[in-house]
């Protein structure tokens, strides 16, 4: 199935769920925003995950200037234009403006603004300490208010933790998939295709685990191991194309796309000795040390998290892992951090590349070049 | 030039604060080495928490830096050991109304210098911050700030950091950890919105901030001192609003409207860290009020009732400095108010809390809420209301290249503005500074156009 086959596909099934009375909330992809609580609520979360193009960014410069991030252009861009696979955000509810970044915030208020979609909050604390665990909880108060409101109806505590344990079951299986033996492409295929559905992928994630298990795909082994960092490979994209053409396999997806999601996981016994189910989803949070939301620790975590994949993979394949760090354009978070980072691996002895793009088609040419360079040196 | 120079002398208070502008780095050696204080490197306009400590010195950056100062200013510093600084100014003044040649000249040059000096010294910052590895996609102050710690940060024993709403800001907060022997980082987190028990959260994070600054400090945190520092901060803020209400609405100025932009954005650059001694400031800023009004009530300065009062915001971030003295021959004025619009300007609530701590956490929670705002309808807001307070005819707003949070909220503001205030408005961009001043002349030729017919 292609991506034009898979956006008619959701369309469908968005409209399916919008005939059983279901209303559709939507936020652009990065970590954080508590699905569950949309889900306990009875709505149906949408991640804004798709790449863009020149004329998705174009189209936002009536709204933002052209040195903002090409991710957060597009997805405005997607509102404006309406290309006809996309149609599906017309039947979006709800917008929920966070601040993942400051970008995040303008692009997000900037949708429900000018495209009439009626807002809810959810922010969040720049640190991670125990303050910004309790400050999240107030958030997530406050949103359940927000969408009880809306809804009419009171989330039950019970409700809300059988969502967290149909998420989690969810996000096991994709950690699973996940270490399958497959070439990167097909990964995160599936990868973004559970991403965007949620847990009604489950059946079909495990078809494909079966199906990958009986038929692993060992071809990979001449190819060169990548691990992939900074900003997610969304739908749409050409990249991953890019790197197998020129001789690469995105081993490891470590963005938001990716194990920045999946391996967000509670042990069974957590979730039943944990009370309160929003103690939960901040537990998750103070846990996400990851994240790239957060400072002041987030070059170290992410060194030492680069560093544990690599050692884990030479040790495993006797093979050394390239790492990208997918800069798009513009992103604050990635970009600010690159130079450090790829010093940092690189007194380490670890190959990087810093690859900053953005969803231009010109750039293809370019882009390609830079990434056969880099696995020729490989 | 130089008709800035011309006004600017006449000052007493303009001359001694930009003199300790220009010497922070032999008064802050002093402060470190001879009486062992702790300086604490400070940017936002909001951190006069150090000065909760006796022996703790908040420094913005750019303090700490030589500057190829003109040998005259060094003596007029010197001259006003002797005579004070009020002698220095009404001399010079004399020499500017007898057109003594050649002196008067020379001081047209230390004051044009001032103000090069220090600009070239940012430019100067921006390709250090580059060459160590910040993005040029990133906004220049930024750039200029990191510049400053690559070079400088060694000389500062903590850096008191606040998040904001701004991304990039955050994480270039955190990126000063990469910079080799830099120090101590003590981070206050700001919740981005007032929900729940938000207040109570600031409130600990503060304390949180003023434990890591106790172990800096060596001494405990003394809350009267606080409590007295508050006292003067809002005196400051007071006066700062004085001039920014009452003398740059009024229709005679105690100089020619350039100057004023010009006092404005001295006052802007060291509203941050008070020159790093907050009585010595409010002094200078009392008696900069109190010659503003003294040239008023004589006549002294300006009629400018026919001279359209233009907002120009924001200017934190980086702006083409030459921008009032083009407006000013284009037959406009300037006013810089970046801290107002922001609510730093606000007091700070000692008067009805007893906790200090409690009062600056509702200062803080003020800001962040009302002032800079969780989104850009906020913000706009803010832009809104000082442009009314302020009853100006135009506004230009500053679009930083590489800045996508306050930069980005101009579309929404055009609309606010247009609804709300029927004014004409412009974005200018801006890069580094001294780039396309053509461009920036021809921009804002076609803008003053518009209040050809201004009376
Ligand atoms: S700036 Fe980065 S983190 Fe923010 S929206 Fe763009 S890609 Fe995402
Ligand atoms: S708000 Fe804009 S100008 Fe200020 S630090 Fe952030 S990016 Fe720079």
């Amino acid at each position: 199935m292609d991506n034009l086959e898979l956006l008619s596909e959701y369309s469908l099934f968005l409209r399916e769920k919008k005939e059983e009375g279901k209303k559709v909330v939507a936020f652009i992809s990065h970590d954080n925003i508590p699905e569950e609580l949309l889900d306990a609520a009875g709505f149906v979360p949408l991640r804004l995950m798709f790449a863009g193009n020149d004329e998705l960014m174009d189209a936002s410069h009536d709204y933002l200037s052209p040195s903002t991030c090409a991710f957060a252009q597009s997805c405005i861009g997607l509102f404006s234009i309406k290309p006809s696979h996309y149609r599906f955000l017309d039947i979006i509810d709800y917008f929920i403006i966070s601040n993942h970044c400051v970008s995040d915030i303008c692009a997000s208020e900037i949708i429900s603004k000018y495209f009439n979609i009626p807002r809810l909050n959810f922010y969040i604390s720049y640190t991670k300490n125990d303050n910004s665990g309790k400050y999240f909880k107030l958030e997530l108060l406050d949103f359940k208010d927000q969408l009880e409101k809306i809804s009419g109806i009171k989330i039950k505590n019970e409700d809300l933790k059988e969502s967290i344990r149909n998420y989690n079951n969810f996000k096991k299986k994709i950690f699973e998939f996940s270490n399958l033996n497959i070439i990167g492409s097909e990964k995160l295929r599936v990868l973004q295709r559970a991403m965007l559905y949620g847990p009604p992928f489950l059946p079909e994630l495990e078809s494909h685990i079966q199906m990958f298990k009986e038929n692993q795909v060992q071809k990979t082994d001449n190819l060169k191991g990548i691990l992939i960092t900074g900003g997610s490979i969304f739908l749409n994209d050409f990249l991953i194309d890019l790197i197998e053409e020129a001789g690469g396999n995105v081993i490891f997806f470590d963005t938001w796309v990716g194990y920045s999601y999946y391996s967000q996981i509670f042990e069974d016994n957590i979730i039943d000795s944990i009370e309160n189910p929003l103690d939960l989803l901040v537990n998750r949070f103070k846990n996400n040390i990851y994240d790239d939301h957060s400072v002041p620790n987030f070059l170290e975590n992410k060194i030492s998290q680069i560093e544990l994949v690599y050692q884990e993979y030479f040790k495993k394949t006797g093979r050394k892992l390239g790492i990208i760090n997918h800069i798009i354009k513009f992103c604050d978070h990635i970009s600010l951090m690159s130079s450090h980072l790829k010093n940092r691996l690189q007194q380490k002895g670890i190959s990087v590349l810093n690859l900053e793009r953005d969803y231009s088609k010109a750039n293809r040419g370019q882009l390609s070049t830079r990434i056969e360079a880099f696995l020729e040196m490989m | 030039m130089s008709l800035i120079a011309d006004d600017i002398v006449r000052f007493s208070s303009v001359l001694k604060i930009a003199y300790n502008l220009l010497t922070g780095r032999e008064y802050l050696k002093r402060k470190k080495f001879r009486e062992k204080k702790k300086l604490i490197s400070v940017a936002l306009p909001f951190s006069d928490l150090v000065y909760g400590f006796p022996d703790l010195v908040p420094v913005f950056p750019i303090r700490t830096h030589t500057f190829k100062m003109h040998k005259y200013l060094t003596y007029l510093g010197s001259a006003s050991n002797i005579f004070g600084w009020k002698n220095v100014a009404n001399f010079l003044g004399y020499i500017k109304n007898m057109g003594i040649g050649d002196v008067s000249k020379i001081i047209d040059e230390i004051i044009d210098n001032v103000i090069d000096t220090v600009n070239d010294k940012y430019n100067e910052m921006y390709d250090i911050g580059v060459e160590n590895g910040i993005p040029t996609d990133f906004c220049y102050g930024i750039k200029i700030l990191y510049g400053m710690h690559v070079t400088k940060g060694k000389n500062y024993d903590a850096n008191l950091n606040y998040t904001i709403r701004c991304s990039a800001w955050n994480k270039y907060l955190e990126s000063l950890k990469t910079i080799n022997n830099s120090p101590k980082q003590i981070w206050i987190d700001i919740p981005p919105r007032n929900v729940g028990n938000a207040l109570e959260l600031l409130i600990e994070n503060i304390y949180d901030g003023i434990r890591e600054l106790e172990k800096v400090s060596g001494n405990s945190y003394d809350r009267n001192i606080l409590r007295n520092h508050f006292q003067v901060g809002n005196e400051i803020r007071k006066v700062y609003k004085t001039i920014l209400y009452e003398i740059s609405t009024s229709d005679f100025y105690p100089c020619n409207p350039a100057t004023f932009s010009e006092i404005l954005v001295i006052l802007n650059n060291s509203f941050q860290d008070y020159n790093s001694n907050a009585i010595r400031y409010r002094d200078n800023m009392n008696s900069l009020l109190y010659e503003m009004k003294e040239r008023v009530r004589k006549k002294i300065g300006m009629d400018v009732s026919n001279m359209p009062k233009i907002l120009f915001t924001p200017m934190f971030g980086g702006w083409e400095p030459k921008t009032h003295e083009i407006i000013y021959e284009l037959g406009g004025r300037v006013l810089y108010a970046d801290w107002d619009l922001l609510l730093t300007l606000e007091e700070i609530p000692i008067k009805t809390k007893t906790d200090p701590v409690e009062a600056y956490a509702s200062y803080l929670m003020n800001i962040t809420t009302n002032g800079i705002g969780c989104d850009n309808d906020k913000l706009t807001d803010s832009y809104l209301r000082i442009a009314k307070k302020l009853n100006v005819d135009g506004l230009i707003f500053n679009q930083v290249f590489g800045c996508h949070s306050v930069s980005n909220c101009f579309t929404m503001l055009k609309e606010k503005i247009r609804r709300e205030l029927e004014i004409p408005s412009i974005a200018l961009t801006f890069n580094r500074i001294g780039e396309n001043i053509e461009q920036v002349k021809t921009r804002l030729g076609a803008f003053m156009e518009m209040f050809r017919s201004f009376k």
